[in-house]
């Protein structure tokens, strides 16, 4: 009876099960990472059962054959999301993005509920597996499309692409670590990009204009979300921009429309997870040590946090796409499906587009690499600050690196046998026919590169070769340097960008929030303030409109 | 084993090391002229490299091991690219290659390194060195985008090195067109700026902050970087010539080719005096890009 139950509301295909796998070992990393990080807060009940009925819902949502049962699970996904931003230490400034989040991702299932309808209507069924409708042509104009629509806004809210990604650095900013590498992170943008992929590969067909949509939808939310947070100062923030960035890279993949460009897309997603876990795990321990994770007030912790440093390198050359490892295998596969798809193009314009999106995505890529940098100066190297001046190795707590280091692990292993492992167990079997235009051989290349490495270890303690090592302080013009006092902290590193031309303008901009959706809908929404003025809660002005009301309905009634 | 011999000796590092330090005497001898010196003898380079072997080598405190990593990790990805730019050359079909976007990503890895290695040392003057590298890369990765991206819609849409080659070798270099000549004369000063040379040497500048990236190192992990310049004058004029002059590449015109972008180097080199890094991103972000997305697009109209 179960069994019959579950294969009628329950699809486990390729696509799904990677989907799921992934999310059961992301929840299970942020549940061993939450077990120091979180000990001490008020709500722990509530926060562990919040995290396992999150991890929960995503599994269901995501094996789901029904739209409706999909639409609850997504829905009930909102309302732990608001529940766990709210978990914040920094009270009022975690309700209010708790509620943004809420704004953003609440109102984007209200338009998929539409999309869902517009389906029905269209096709009269809520299984996922009977449904197949062409975007344009058979007769039913513009809705196809509108609920196509409905359904990608959806998508890009949880999974934070732009126009709709403004509560994603808030909440990494407020939300406590472990629930921004957990649900922002990693589950939201693996259900996001799985239920695109799965809308546009099996529920409808697409379209040249639709895929190019998505297409400068992914560019545009590349290029903007990654200048965003080359100027941040707060380490937490900086990563939520990079969240939404990495978003792009994805919703670009699925818009090329051939199969290397889309599996490009989902092993993008998967990559995206652990890196950006990783990172945030990261940050948190940095933030768990240090008490501020201000890029003022760190640098130099590179020493007491060994471990944390060489996860948070690794992860870090991964997200910025540095051979070998994983986020260079997932760009490079989605830059071939971009060349492939101007290959195909039929028109110059067509092929314009696809040219310009390669540019900034490799642009993206460089100036995703120069924020890391940067970051890495800022925490990491640099100059110590004065308050902590102690530089003993002081590493945090095993269940805290444990996860950074899982993660880390897996960057290199998905990146080295990229071939071997994450694509042939995950994503050929849910994306056919893909095709590689280059070649890069990332073991051999490895080992060649390790090779030598090894070569030089071993000619460099060679007896009579071996150079003679002596420590010492950093010297200026003769003398040793206080570092302490002539510090470069990182959040200089890019005002001469910032400054450049016509960019600050746009910054300017972009920091009074003109760019965010929900600031402007706050604006549309002001005019609300006249049923406010109204409402004003005293008796007698409600006695007074009450009599006026019965007034005119007498005067009409009895005329 | 055939594939080891070739990172190690033949195309890749040895051969490499000693073409890339022949370049910098050449460079160091053609600027000595046009200064009314001397200049060094041709041996210079090579003494230089091995005295610096010999030399005490200073870590400072904290972070040693990315301090000490960083230039070898530079290096034998640059090892890499040459090895991989030769094989294309030699041996066509020898079963080991990889694509022109991953050649563009291996050649970022040098920049990173030294960023890495010079903020691991702590030295603030090695900071602001780190920032100036960085900006740099970003100026010049722009530009030399568009200009790569000009040459796969020359060879229509193919990335792989040797299909590039062939498309040349069957009609002709992709220079002998506009959008060619325009797109090789943005990767030429690219080119210059990832190599660090002459008025790109912005990250160093050591009249002004001593060597910046450089400032704390000194013995062995110095030499290495200092062969991680040499080998970008080897690497980057050879990937130029393969990517726009590829009609005859045999070892005669290849060397001949080879002398000519790095005599261009040296030329621009010795005429223009060291950039302010914003007046380096203004030059590489509108007087490079305009003329490289210029030349993409005729590139894409077929010009």
């Amino acid at each position: 009876m179960f069994n019959s139950l579950y294969r009628h509301f329950f699809k486990l295909d390729a696509l799904s099960s990677f989907v799921a796998l992934g999310i059961i070992v992301f929840s299970a990393l942020t549940l061993v990472y939450s077990l120091r990080f979180m000990r001490g807060h008020k709500q722990l009940i509530q926060y562990y059962t919040y995290i396992l009925f999150s991890a929960l819902a995503s599994i269901l949502a995501v094996l789901s054959n029904n739209l409706i049962l999909l639409l609850a699970c997504w829905g009930f996904l909102g309302l732990t999301l608001y529940l766990l931003i709210l978990m914040g230490e920094e009270q009022p400034a975690a309700a209010a993005t708790a509620k943004k989040a809420f704004v953003i991702v609440g109102g984007s299932d209200s338009l998929m509920l539409l999309g869902i309808g517009i389906l029905y209507f269209l096709t009269g069924t809520f299984w996922m597996d009977n449904i197949k409708i062409p975007l344009a042509g058979g007769g039913a104009g513009i809705l196809p499309v509108a609920a196509y629509l409905c359904i990608a806004v959806a998508c890009f809210a949880k999974a934070g692409a732009m126009p709709f990604h403004s509560w994603i650095p808030d909440c990494a900013e407020t939300a406590p670590i472990p629930v921004v590498a957990f649900l922002p992170a990693s589950l939201d943008k693996l259900l996001g990009i799985y239920l695109l992929a799965r809308v546009s590969l099996h529920l409808f067909v697409m379209n040249q204009a639709m895929n190019t949509f998505l297409m400068v939808v992914g560019t545009f939310t590349i290029i903007a979300a990654v200048a965003m947070a080359m100027v941040q100062h707060n380490l937490k923030r900086l990563l939520g921009y990079h969240a939404v960035s990495q978003v792009g890279y994805m919703v670009l993949g699925i818009g090329t429309g051939n199969p290397i460009g889309i599996a490009g897309g989902l092993f993008h997603m998967l990559n995206n997870a652990v890196y950006k876990s990783c990172l945030f795990f990261t940050a948190g321990n940095v933030e768990y040590r240090a008490k501020t994770a201000e890029l003022d007030e760190l640098g130099g912790l590179a020493k007491s946090l060994p471990i944390t440093y060489i996860s948070c390198l690794v992860a870090s050359l991964s997200i910025s796409g540095v051979p070998p490892f994983n986020g260079f295998v997932s760009k490079w596969m989605i830059y071939q499906g971009l060349i492939s798809s101007f290959q195909s193009s039929g028109s110059k314009v067509q092929a314009l587009v696809s040219v310009f999106c390669l540019v900034v995505a490799l642009f993206g890529s460089g100036l995703t690499l120069a924020s890391f940098m940067k970051l890495l100066h800022a925490v990491f190297l640099g100059q110590r600050t004065n308050s902590q001046t102690q530089s003993s190795r002081n590493e945090v707590p095993l269940t805290m690196w444990l996860p950074c280091v899982i993660l880390a692990a897996l960057c290199v292993v998905f990146g080295i046998f990229a071939y071997q492992v994450p694509l042939k167990l995950f994503i050929f079997p849910a994306v056919e026919g893909v095709l590689f235009l280059g070649t890069w051989q990332a073991v051999v290349s490895t080992l060649l590169v390790g090779a030598g490495l090894i070569l030089g270890l071993w000619l460099f303690n060679l007896k009579g070769v071996k150079p003679v090592m002596r420590q010492d302080t950093a010297f200026i013009g003769g003398e040793p340097v206080d570092l302490t006092e002539v510090r470069v902290t990182g959040t200089g590193f890019y005002d001469s960008v910032k400054n450049f031309g016509m960019l600050k303008s746009i910054y300017r901009k972009a920091e009074t929030g003109c760019f965010d959706i929900y600031e402007q809908g706050k604006k549309l929404f002001s005019l609300s303030k006249v049923f406010q003025y109204l409402h004003n809660g005293v008796l007698p002005t409600y006695l007074v409109w009450m009599l006026l009301g019965m007034l005119g309905l007498f005067f009409v009634l009895a005329r | 084993m055939k594939l080891l011999f070739n990172f190690l000796i033949f195309p890749g590092f040895l051969f490499s090391v000693i073409v890339g330090l022949m370049a910098c005497w050449v460079d160091r001898k053609v600027s000595a002229r046009l200064q009314w010196r001397v200049g060094p003898p041709w041996y210079q380079n090579f003494v230089d490299i091995i005295k610096l072997w010999g030399k005490e080598t200073i870590v400072p405190e904290d972070a040693k091991v990315t301090f000490l990593f960083a230039p070898y990790i530079g290096l034998l990805s640059l090892v890499l690219v040459a090895t991989i730019l030769g094989r294309a050359l030699i041996w066509p079909q020898s079963g080991f290659s990889a694509d022109l976007i991953v050649v563009f990503y291996l050649l970022a890895i040098p920049a990173i390194s030294l960023i890495i290695g010079s903020s691991s040392s702590r030295n603030p003057l090695a900071s602001v060195g780190a920032s100036r590298e960085m900006k740099l890369v970003l100026s010049y990765e722009l530009p030399f985008i568009l200009s790569i991206i000009a040459v796969i819609i020359k060879s229509g849409g193919a990335i792989q090195l040797e299909t590039i080659l062939n498309s040349q070798s069957l009609f002709k270099s992709h220079i002998a067109s506009l959008s060619g000549t325009l797109a090789f004369a943005v990767a030429i000063f690219c080119a210059m700026g990832k190599s660090g040379l002459g008025p790109f040497e912005i990250s160093e500048a050591e009249q002004e902050i001593m060597g910046g990236t450089l400032i704390e190192y000194s013995g062995v992990p110095l030499s290495v970087f200092k062969l991680n310049k040499a080998l970008m004058l080897y690497v980057m004029p050879v990937f130029l010539t393969m990517l726009f002059l590829g009609k005859d590449l045999s070892p005669v015109f290849m060397s001949l080719k080879f002398v000519m972008i790095l005599v261009i180097f040296i030329l621009v080199k010795n005429t223009n005096p060291r950039m302010r890094i914003d007046q380096a991103m203004r030059f590489f972000w509108i007087y490079m890009t305009i003329p490289a997305v210029l030349a993409v697009a005729l590139a894409v109209f077929g010009l």
